[in-house]
Order: C-alpha cells, then sequence, then structure tokens
C-alpha cells in the first residue's frame, strides 16, 4: 500500500522538523568561526567553553536553578497535603479549591508577574527574588497536586486504616505507610515542576533585575546585541540537560507511568 | 477515618489560600485596572486600545496566526498520529518519545535555531542563492511566517500526542469496515475517522491555539517588534510606553481565551467520563 | 451480664446525613466467635468499623473489657482488623508487616524478633518472612493480616468477609485456621459476612442484620431452624415464606385454609424445599421448572398459593415440565415466624 511509502516519509519529514532544529544548534555550536552560522565554519568547542566564563550567564543559572529546586520543593509542601485532603477526604468546596489550585496553569504567567510587579515590588519594596520565588512555587503547585492526587487515587487508603488499628498516630501512618508508596509520583512531580520552572520565561519576564534574572531571560537579552554562537552552544546544553534528566527519570522511575 | 472535614480543610487551605493570595489576588486587581480609570467603572479603556489601529492588527494577527498554526497542524498532526499508531510497539514507543522530546527543551533553545535557519546568513537562505533563485538574502525572519513556523514547531507535538490517544481510543475494525462498504480514503477520514476522533481534535486544537495566542518567546525572538503578538505588544507597553491600563486590557483579553479553552476542555472531559 | 466483654448500647452510626445504623443494643461475652450476617447495606460492615474506631458514633455507647471506648481513637482500642483486602504494607516484608505493630509498641530486639517469628509459624508462612504481599497469593496475604493483628494480642478481633475471595477449597481451610486461632487463644472474635453458610459454620453466635437494625440473634441452630420473622427465614434457606392473615396463609390473591390449626402466636409460616411433600396433598401445582442436583432434584411449582420451591431425592421418580400435581405443606414441619417483617 501506499502507506509503506507515504509513512515512513511522513513521519521522517516530521523528524526533521522537530527535531532537526536542535541538532542544527549543536552543529553551530560547534563552529571555529566568530559568527552564528551554519554549517559551521570549521568545528571548536571554543564557545562551548566560553559560556561557563560568561558571568551573567553563571549566576542566572545559578538563580535558575534555585528557583527549580526551591520553587519545586515549596510546591511539594503545599501541595502533597492538598493532594491528600482532596484524594482521601469529602471536602466541601473541593472543587473550587482545585480550581483555585489549577489556576496557574490557565493564566498566561506574563500577566501573574506583571501583577506581582505592580502590586508587591513597586509599592512594597518586596523583594524580587522573593517575588519571583513565590511566583515559581505557584507555577508548579497544579503540576505537584495533580501528579501526587493520581498516585494517592492509585493507594488503597484501607492500609492507613490498619496502620492506625495497629497503633500508629494519623501523621504517623502517612510517613510510615503512605509516602514510602507515592514516592515514585513526588519525584516524578519534583521532575515535572523542575524542568517546567527552569524553562520557564514570561512568569519571570517583569520579575528581573539587576543580579536577578534566570537563565532563559538572560539568554534573551543577551541574543539581542551579540550575534556569536554562544547561545546556540548554552541551548544545546541546557536541551541535553532537560534531555538527561527526563531520560533518567524515565529509566529509573518510568516517569512516564506518573504523567 | 477520613470524616473529620476541619482536618481536609486545614491540609488543603495553605495551598489554596497561597495561590489565591500570589496569584488570583494580583491578576484580579490587575484586570480591574482596565475596567476601573480615574474613579468609576468604564469600558473606554477598551474602547480607547482597539480605536488605535496597531492595536487592533496586532490582536487579529495573533488571532489568525492562532487559527493558522492550529489548522496546519491538526492536518499534520492527523498524517503523523495515524502513522505512528500504525507503527509496531516498539518503533511506536519509540516515535512518542521523539515527539514528546521537544517538549521538555527550552523554548527559548527550539525557537533559537530558527534564527540559525531563517537567518540572513541561515541555511534557507544559503540554499535559495546557492540554487540562484535570488541574489541577495531574502528577508525571512521578523516576518509573520517565521513566527508561524516557529510556533508550528513548538505545539505540534501538542496535537500529535493528543490525536494518537484519540486514534488510539478508536475501535480497530471501524476503519475496514469502511472500507469493505467501499469507502474511499477520503471518506474514510471524513466520515469515520473525523466524528470518532473529534475529542481529541478539539482537545489538540484547544491546546495549540491557546498556546499560540499566550506565546511569549517565539513571536518576541522571530517575531521582535516588526510582528507584534498579544504578548510582546503588552511587555511593549509596559516596559516602554508605561502604559499599564493598556496592559491590562490585553491580560484580561489573555485571560478570557485561556479560560474559555480550559472551560471546553473540562466540559469534554466530564463528557468522555460519562460515557 | 456480668461476663459481657463487648456492648453496644443504643448505637447510631451515620455517614454524613444517611443513618446506617439505628439505635443498636448488642452484648458479645469473652472468646465467643461471633459472626454479623446480613445482606449488603445492612449495616454489619458499619458497625465493624465502629468497633474498631475507623468511625464515630452518631450517638450511643461502646464498653469494652469495663472500659467505655466510645471516644477513644482508633490507634489506642487494641482492637484487631483483618481487612476484606488484607491491607498489607506492599513496600514491607512480610515479618516487617508483621512487625509494624510491636514496633510502635517499642518492642525491640530479642523481644520482638521471638513474637514476629512465632507469629509468622503459626500461620505456617515461615519460608515466606523475606518476602513481600505482591510475591504471595491472596490465602497467604491473608494469613499474614491475621498474623499481623494476632502478634498485637487484641481483645477483639475483627474480620471483614473472611472467606469470600476464596475458593472453596482455601475457605476450607482457612475456616479451620480461624477456629483454630480461636481455640489456642481465646480471642473474641467477630466477623462480618453475607454468606449463611460461613456463618452457620464458624459462629458460636449470630448475629442477623437488616436495614440497621437486628432481626435476630441466636446459636446457628436457632437461627437455622427457628427464624423469627420472614427476612431471616429467607436468608438461611426456607424458600417457602408465608404471611398470615387469620389462622389463613396469606397469598397475592386469597387466604388459604389449612388442615389444621395454626400456632397461636404464629405471623407467618416457612417451609423448606425438602419439606414439602410432593404426589399428595391438598393442593394442586404445575411443574415450571426442574434441575437435577446430584443427590437430590429440584422443582420449582406453580400454585395458587405461589410458586413453590420443592426438593426430593434424586431416586424418587421425576415429574416432567407441565405436568400437574398434588402436594401438601404440611404443618408439623414449618417454622413459625413471630413476625413477617
Amino acid at each position: 500500500m501506499t502507506s509503506r511509502i507515504l509513512s515512513p516519509l511522513v513521519l521522517g519529514l516530521l523528524l526533521i522538523f522537530l527535531i532537526g532544529p536542535f541538532f542544527i544548534i549543536i552543529a553551530a555550536s560547534l563552529s571555529a568561526g566568530d559568527t552564528l552560522a551554519f554549517p559551521p565554519q570549521g568545528l571548536s568547542l571554543r564557545w562551548v567553553f566560553k559560556v561557563f566564563t560568561i558571568d551573567s550567564f553563571r549566576d542566572s543559572f545559578a538563580m535558575s536553578m534555585l528557583l527549580a529546586v526551591g520553587g519545586t520543593l515549596a510546591a511539594l509542601v503545599l501541595g502533597i497535603p492538598a493532594a491528600y485532603a482532596l484524594s482521601r477526604y469529602k471536602l466541601p468546596g473541593a472543587e473550587t479549591i482545585r480550581t483555585i489550585v489549577s489556576l496557574p496553569i490557565i493564566v498566561p504567567g506574563i500577566i501573574v508577574g506583571l501583577a506581582l510587579l505592580r502590586y508587591l515590588v513597586v509599592p512594597f519594596g518586596f523583594n524580587i527574588t522573593l517575588a519571583l520565588f513565590f511566583a515559581h512555587t505557584a507555577l508548579v503547585l497544579p503540576y505537584a497536586v495533580r501528579v501526587v492526587s493520581a498516585s494517592l487515587n492509585n493507594l488503597r487508603s484501607d492500609i492507613e486504616e490498619a496502620a492506625v488499628l495497629l497503633g500508629s498516630s494519623r501523621s504517623g501512618a502517612f510517613f510510615r505507610v503512605v509516602m514510602p508508596n507515592i514516592r515514585g509520583g513526588i519525584l516524578a512531580a519534583f521532575i515535572l515542576g523542575f524542568v517546567t520552572s527552569f524553562n520557564q520565561v514570561p512568569v519571570s519576564l517583569f520579575l528581573s533585575g539587576p543580579g536577578v534574572r534566570t537563565l532563559p531571560i538572560d539568554m534573551l537579552g543577551y541574543m539581542e546585541t551579540t550575534y556569536d554562537p554562544s547561545i546556540a552552544a548554552l541551548s544545546a546544553l541546557l536541551a541535553f540537560l532537560s534531555i538527561g534528566i527526563v531520560f533518567l527519570a524515565e529509566r529509573f522511575l518510568g516517569f512516564s507511568r506518573y504523567v | 477515618m477520613f470524616q473529620n472535614r476541619t482536618e481536609a480543610l486545614a491540609l488543603a487551605l495553605p495551598a489554596a489560600l497561597f495561590a489565591a493570595l500570589v496569584f488570583l489576588l494580583p491578576v484580579v486587581i490587575l484586570l480591574s485596572e482596565g475596567f476601573h480609570i480615574d474613579g468609576s467603572w468604564t469600558l473606554s479603556a477598551y474602547t480607547g486600545f482597539f480605536s488605535q489601529s496597531l492595536n487592533r492588527t496586532v490582536f487579529l494577527r495573533t488571532f489568525k496566526l492562532g487559527l493558522e498554526v492550529t489548522a496546519v497542524s491538526a492536518v499534520i498532526g492527523y498524517a503523523a498520529a495515524f502513522a505512528i499508531v500504525n507503527l509496531p510497539p516498539k518503533g511506536k514507543g519509540r516515535m512518542i518519545g521523539l515527539v514528546t522530546l521537544p517538549l521538555m527543551i527550552s523554548p527559548v533553545a527550539r525557537t533559537y535555531a530558527w534564527i540559525v535557519i531563517l537567518g540572513r546568513t541561515g541555511i534557507v537562505n544559503q540554499a535559495i542563492q546557492g540554487l540562484g533563485l535570488s541574489d541577495s538574502p531574502l528577508r525571512l525572519l521578523f516576518t509573520e511566517t517565521a513566527v508561524f513556523i516557529g510556533l508550528l514547531q513548538l505545539f505540534l507535538p501538542l496535537m500529535i500526542l493528543s490525536l494518537i490517544s484519540a486514534l488510539e481510543n478508536m475501535p480497530k475494525d471501524a476503519i475496514p469496515a469502511a472500507r469493505v462498504l467501499g469507502a474511499n480514503w477520503f471518506q474514510v477520514f471524513w466520515k469515520v475517522i473525523l466524528p470518532l476522533t473529534r475529542e481529541g481534535l478539539v482537545v489538540g486544537g484547544t491546546l495549540v491555539f491557546t498556546g499560540s495566542l499566550t506565546a511569549y518567546i517565539t513571536p518576541a525572538v522571530l517575531g521582535g517588534s516588526k510582528v507584534l503578538m498579544l504578548e510582546t505588544l503588552l511587555y511593549q507597553q509596559v516596559s516602554v510606553a508605561n502604559d499599564f491600563v493598556a496592559a491590562s486590557v490585553i491580560a484580561f483579553m489573555l485571560i478570557v481565551m485561556s479560560f474559555a479553552a480550559n472551560i471546553l476542555l473540562k466540559r469534554l472531559a466530564t463528557a468522555r467520563n460519562k460515557r | 451480664m456480668s461476663d459481657t466483654y463487648l456492648q453496644l448500647d443504643k448505637l447510631t452510626l451515620a455517614y454524613g446525613d444517611t443513618v446506617a445504623v439505628k439505635d443498636l443494643d448488642l452484648s458479645i461475652k469473652k472468646g465467643e466467635l461471633v459472626a454479623l450476617l446480613g445482606p449488603s447495606g445492612c449495616g454489619k460492615t458499619t458497625t465493624m468499623r465502629s468497633i474498631a474506631g475507623l468511625l464515630n458514633p452518631a450517638s450511643g455507647r461502646i464498653t469494652l473489657d469495663g472500659a467505655d471506648i466510645t471516644r477513644v481513637s482508633a490507634n489506642k482500642r487494641n482492637v484487631g482488623l483483618v481487612f476484606q483486602s488484607y491491607a498489607l504494607f506492599p513496600h514491607l516484608t512480610v515479618y516487617e508487616n508483621v512487625a509494624f505493630g510491636l514496633r510502635l509498641k517499642g518492642i525491640s530486639g530479642q523481644d520482638l524478633d521471638a513474637r514476629v517469628t512465632a507469629g509468622i509459624k503459626s500461620v505456617g508462612l515461615a519460608s515466606f518472612a523475606a518476602r513481600k504481599p505482591g510475591e504471595l497469593s491472596g490465602g497467604q496475604q491473608q494469613r499474614v493480616a491475621l498474623a499481623r493483628s494476632m502478634v498485637m494480642e487484641p481483645k477483639v478481633l475483627l474480620l471483614d468477609e473472611p472467606l469470600s475471595n476464596l475458593d472453596a477449597r482455601l475457605r476450607l481451610e482457612m475456616r479451620a485456621e480461624l477456629q483454630r486461632v480461636q481455640k489456642e487463644t481465646g480471642v473474641t472474635m467477630i466477623f462480618v459476612t453475607h454468606d449463611q453458610i460461613e456463618a452457620l459454620a464458624l459462629a458460636d453466635r449470630i448475629v442477623v442484620m437488616l436495614d440497621g437494625g437486628i432481626e435476630q440473634i441466636g446459636t446457628p441452630e436457632e437461627i437455622y431452624n427457628k427464624p423469627v420473622s420472614a427476612f431471616v427465614a429467607d436468608f438461611v434457606g426456607f424458600e417457602n415464606v408465608f404471611a398470615l392473615e387469620n389462622g389463613k396463609l396469606a397469598t397475592s390473591n386469597s387466604l388459604v385454609e389449612l388442615s389444621a390449626p395454626v400456632p397461636q402466636a404464629a405471623k407467618g409460616l416457612a417451609w423448606r424445599p425438602r419439606m414439602v411433600i410432593l404426589g399428595s396433598g391438598p393442593f394442586q401445582g404445575t411443574v415450571r421448572g426442574t434441575s437435577f442436583a446430584g443427590n437430590v432434584r429440584e422443582y420449582l411449582l406453580d400454585t395458587p398459593l405461589g410458586p413453590i420451591k420443592a426438593e426430593v431425592d434424586a431416586g424418587e421418580p421425576s415429574h416432567t415440565i407441565g405436568s400437574t400435581l398434588a402436594f401438601d405443606l404440611p404443618l408439623g414441619a414449618a417454622a413459625p415466624l413471630s413476625r413477617y417483617r
């Protein structure tokens, strides 16, 4: 049938379209030349090394890491109890709570960054980094609640009752019996939250200042003035980082099961 | 053991309150700025906004691109999803992984690649000049086409994944049954595949459309200030013009569109679960 | 009663606005094996959960070993519960599952090891100590759940439908196991079931429940031979149950006189299929269906009294479908019901 030729053709073109650009970036970043070009003029790792020497990249990378890890942890601290309450109890207003917690997925991030800047940072002199931290936590919260909820729904509640009857307190039962069995879900939520926060741009757009910048924002700024392959190198490195994390997650966790 | 409502509320409220205070409250206040000018409630900000032709252009352009990206991604999506669904299990898993992969990479990186490809000294221009189709490099960046391509690449995986899910939930024998009854492939698509995968199409379409409407990076990098879209316009209004009222107007429109899309998605999800 | 160990007084249990059990009174002696028997929704599981402390009563009192435990939290009651799903901790080994409650009590070291090993051994799973629940069969999981509860030396052991999920052979084994545990430890046992055969086989006393209340309490013999109501009669296998009005059988459209006077206080009469006499008698019926069940043959008759189910030895001459025959419901073989509803 025609699908024998058509199918591989479609899929081949699709992959070239979706992933081809990624390889182009890698190639461009290995260029020995001074400007961004493909095919690269000679091969060299100098731009890859250059990336690590640019101070602002190092600082903004650290900031992005801090926000991603801290924000996701905070989102889990808030989200795990909420997921537990939603999954185990008949909560009055459960739907409302679910909606409120899911809002960050629905409201475009740029608006939140702007609102926080205007009503928190500017009028009260609120620390920008803290505002960024809050924004990133709120951003990851819906994912934390959703993924952990799914894990909890798959775990029978009678093992908690069994633990209590054997003498455990409620909170003891949660830590001894529930947590070990939703560990995979929590880890998956962490990875998902980390990647989401790290790659996030719109929320962080307005919440930037001297010394306070996330890596993607920093890259955008750099791109406006300089046309050398360092951004390509950095993009490639970041892409490898994301892919690496997800690959390991899938390998050791079966990540895709949780999302 | 799970009867105590106070306990439940105590566990859930911190998250809800946090989201409400950090997210909901500031946004609501921002939106009110678009309706409350000089002490009175009025729609003058909105009429004022649309009275400027630049704003109208941006609004229409954002919508138009959104629809175009959605339509094209639907066509490509069906072809790709159909091809993937018919692969043997191992190949199918790998393909799905490869399609999902781009979603994990930073949008900045994904968009940046197009600069390399579409730039003055980029591949496309090199090819065009090399083939003798033009003497000087074409301006491909900072055009609507560039933004279109960027958005398409960004959101196509979402459409494909959605359609794969829909195709897998279709009764397996529906297509052979139609063929046996004499339908050609066009009719099979129109009368069998499309109606049965309609929900997946709407889910994918909503994700792609909303994503395109509320995109920032791609329009910023590939469109710049020549091809403004709603979010890049919003950024400009705040950082350059200091016009927060206009920003509020744009924000409101973005939120309404996003909400509408989400309500639609929720309705579809519950309708599917009821069956 | 002075030897009452567990007492439920006017217990009312509700889920939100729905009342599941109303004004329940029940006394259980130490060392008794009691069955709560009834159809789903009758309140038996709800009652069991309230004894465990998993559900707070809306009103009423629960007293155990002389102490009022109504408001005592579930983790302090020393009541054991074997869940219908066994509820083993999937992330812990058999050993750790059984050790769980003991560790919480602060028991450790050699003392812990001795008790846990003895517990696992007593249910015959000594070589499975290092396995995880996922690697065990259903029957084995249940025995671990039993050991886990028993090592705590509970005051009362509750079991939720302990035999329902088992195949015939495992059922017999588990029955023997439960009886052994009871005999060796003398623990007061309450189990919940919808299966009358289970109840009749295991229990010292059966509490038949319906719609949130108790229909009848009695020994298996009493329940089986002397049901007090139409529901209980039907539940234990009296398939021909009738109300009595003015000393006559009340059928759907008439009152039927019987050959002899009925007992004074009876509000209903019930016959087991075995007690129906086929071939002679004052009544006429048509055979609508028949089935061969090994050593007996069953018949379903259409009669003016309504459908009648009869059972005769397989050796007797059989009646074909459609044939009419005479039958009798001998008064001497009837169980008198003190109430119909």
